[in-house]
């Protein structure tokens, strides 16, 4: 009994402690994911765009983005059920493609929350400014995004638990606004015919190609509840769940209300289309420009918890680059009231605040800025789940615990989103998106400095990517023996 | 491997509940640091089986998986289900220790065990017996003795529910900040102290008792009645050696 037994060697406190441990019910984590991706917001905006360009593909489209997706879901629950991490796919990522392919996806990770940030930052002032009547001009919009991003920087740094909650109801408010407005408007008697030539326009492959791509960007920040691995109740049960039941209830409430909007459409003049929600612009013609209020308050509430949420998971895994020495220790502090990675979210808030706001201030109008930035953060998701997914096979062999299936998945997700990624990118300088494709490829050039610097100044520091909250003496039975050697005598 | 396994079993699955528990005792037998692959080998089920009990097991702290993510070793709710009443012995020479302080102290003198987050009283005193041990047991956070492994805990959340701390008594806490507080306090002073919380007009002081290592493995406790918790203080404050002289006994 003289041997140290593997229980011996854990480490007395958990290397990402500091943060809120076990206080997450299942409920609140699922609100971590779902106010990331932002379901209402993706309701209304994602099936109008889609239905222009794929026609009677859009539904079909739709469906397959979100077998897409839950495909990834599905390959990151294989890292959920074994680690609580607080980096998210950043931390799987490094358990199978080690700390370099770890940093270049924590980089695009971060790069993906960051910039969806800003987007939802601005859609919550448009919608928000839009509804009090202020109008919309850059400067209104600058000065409610900055009063926006002072609310999310109170319930962020308080304490996880409020921001969850705040975004639970944010989105239980949404949703059930989004989905009345459409009920409303479906039983609203009216004839005619309207926008049938496009709406059932032909199957054609590049208009199903490009309702899985948009498709597929409605469900970004599913995964993002895999950074609450300290803060969750039983967090090797409740993040799993909560990664695959997000993209399976956004994807049926996204293919609802695309279905209901393929109705509407039908009989709807064709310029309504045009405009950014049809469905507001539809209620506000058929005279119940009530319910097209309520719908921008929806859509509010929804990129206001979108904020929160995608900047809640940003600081965390940047919390967690901190404490591996990747970058600046000081991120890896946690507040001793709030036990929140305030140093993170105060490193984060600014920027998410700031780059907007100067962006409309400096005369960019509000739309633009919007779509622009959710175009970089989708670039950054997508190479995120890209490495995750590649990490699975690689991660589960080497833990001795692979199977065909995971394999399979693994792989398959891996090389069917990079294809995705490349069209992706080769089509955007034609659909106006090329400066984002851009600005995205330009944001990847830090990201190789960083690892080239800290390849040739600090391999040490590389060593320690990867960190989650391994267990501790007291999460161990105490007393155990060590594993007899094999082939060896007891 | 469908994605719905994390859902648990159903009654109506004896085998998966065996299999479960045979894992279970497979880890137990092998020793900290089994691998997957090894277990699946020694009982003779699919490897894909093997893997999602072991998650299941884990995700339900029954196992742990260690930080190298291949072995595995039992985990605390493991260890709270073997100390089970009557399966704990109490050796003689600490039950000779303990009957030593009932010499000396004039109140109710017990020792309890802790197994994972679990008490057992295992020598409770015959002259003053505790009121109801079943209390004890299940309101950590009403009791010093309760209070005392929740201080020890890495984190008391992990142990008993937040939201979940039931009013026994007018004095009992309830606020999660309130007992952040008390344990705070306990890991500084080495003691609990408790007036009122458990049973109306009952007090009680805890000191721990820990293994050479450092690890808890029971609590030396004074109960008195009255709400007043100053005589069972005083008499805590004498027991420090004995708890010495009682960790390598036990641990």
């Amino acid at each position: 009994m003289s041997e140290r037994t593997p229980v011996d060697l854990l480490p007395s406190r958990s290397p990402v402690a500091g943060l809120r441990r076990r206080g997450l019910t299942f409920a609140e984590v699922l609100a971590q994911s779902v106010s990331a991706l932002a379901p209402s917001a993706a309701m209304v905006t994602v099936p109008a765009i889609v239905l222009v360009q794929a026609g009677a593909a859009t539904l079909p489209g739709l469906v397959a983005a979100t077998v897409l997706v839950l495909l990834v879901g599905w390959c990151l629950t294989h890292f959920a059920r074994r680690m609580a991490a607080v980096g998210g796919t950043y931390s799987y990522t490094a358990k199978g493609l080690g700390p370099v392919g770890a940093l270049f996806g924590g980089w695009a990770l971060a790069v993906g929350y960051g910039a969806v940030s800003m987007s939802a930052l601005v859609g919550a002032a448009l919608y928000l400014a839009g509804l009090v009547g202020l109008g919309t001009s850059p400067p209104v919009v600058a000065a409610t995004a900055a009063v926006v991003g002072l609310a999310v920087v109170v319930t962020t740094v308080r304490g996880i638990q409020l921001s969850a909650r705040v975004a639970l109801a944010l989105e239980v408010l949404s949703v059930g606004l989004v989905a009345a407005v459409l009920v409303v408007l479906l039983l609203s008697p009216r004839g005619g015919t309207g926008a049938t030539a496009v709406v059932d326009a032909a199957v054609r492959p590049e208009g199903l190609a490009f309702a899985v791509v948009l498709g597929v960007t409605a469900f970004m920040g599913f995964e993002s509840a895999t950074t609450l691995g300290v803060e969750a109740r039983r967090p090797l049960v409740a993040v799993p769940r909560a990664v695959l039941w997000t993209p399976a209830v956004a994807g049926v409430l996204v293919v609802l209300a695309a279905a209901a909007q393929v109705v509407l459409l039908r009989r709807a003049p064709l310029d309504v289309l045009t405009g950014p929600v049809p469905v507001g612009e539809l209620a506000d013609r058929e005279g119940l420009a009530v319910l097209g209020r309520l719908l921008d308050a929806g859509i509010a509430a929804s990129f206001t918890a979108c904020v929160t949420g995608s900047t809640n998971a940003l600081s965390r895994v940047l919390f967690t680059m901190g404490r591996e020495g990747v970058l600046p220790r000081a991120l890896g502090r946690t507040h001793p009231a709030f036990d929140t990675p305030h140093v993170a979210l105060g490193v984060v808030l600014p920027a998410v605040v700031g780059v907007p706001v100067v962006a409309l201030l400096t005369g960019a109008r509000p739309r633009p800025v919007l779509t622009a930035t959710l175009t970089v953060s989708a670039f950054g998701y997508v190479v995120a789940y890209v490495l995750a997914c590649l990490a699975v096979p690689l991660f589960l062999r080497r833990i001795g615990e692979l199977t065909r299936g995971a394999l399979v998945a693994g792989t398959a997700a891996g090389v069917l989103w990079t294809l995705g990624l490349v069209a992706a990118l080769l089509a955007a300088p034609g659909r106006g998106a090329g400066a984002a494709s851009a600005a995205f490829l330009a944001s990847l050039v830090p990201a190789v400095a960083w690892v080239v610097l800290l390849r040739v100044r600090a391999p040490g520091r590389l060593a320690a990517v990867g960190l989650y909250d391994s267990p501790t003496p007291a999460s161990v039975a105490p007393g155990q023996r060590a594993r007899a050697r094999r082939g060896g005598g007891r | 491997v469908t994605p719905g396994v994390d859902r648990g079993l159903t009654g109506r699955q004896p085998k998966a509940v065996q299999s479960a528990l045979a894992v279970l005792e497979e880890v137990a037998r092998a020793g900290a640091g089994v691998t997957a692959k090894e277990v699946a080998e020694e009982l003779g089920l699919p490897p894909a089986t093997t893997y999602r009990l072991l998650n299941l097991l884990v995700g339900e702290e029954f196992l742990v998986r260690l930080p190298d993510l291949h072995g595995f070793a039992l985990g605390r709710k493991a260890a709270s289900l073997a100390g089970g009443p009557g399966l704990l012995q109490v050796p003689t020479a600490v039950r000779e220790v303990v009957a030593e302080i009932r010499g000396r102290v004039r109140h109710g003198v017990h020792l309890v065990l802790v197994a994972g987050t679990t008490l057992h009283p295992a020598d409770t005193d015959p002259d003053h017996p505790l009121r109801s041990p079943e209390l004890l047991q299940r309101h950590l956070h009403a009791s010093a003795v309760g209070k005392v492994l929740l201080a020890d805990a890495p984190d008391w959340r992990d142990v008993v529910h937040p939201r979940r701390l039931q009013a026994l008594t007018a004095r009992t806490v309830t606020r999660g900040a309130d007992l952040e507080a008390e344990l705070r306090l306990v890991r500084a002073r080495g003691c609990a102290v408790q007036g009122g919380q458990l049973h109306e007009d009952v007090s009680c002081a805890a000191v721990p008792v820990r293994s050479p290592a450092g690890v808890l493995v029971g609590v030396l406790a004074v109960s008195a009645a009255g709400a007043d918790p100053g005589p069972c203080a005083a008499a805590a404050a004498t027991l420090g050696d004995p708890a010495v002289r009682l960790g390598p006994l036990l641990g």
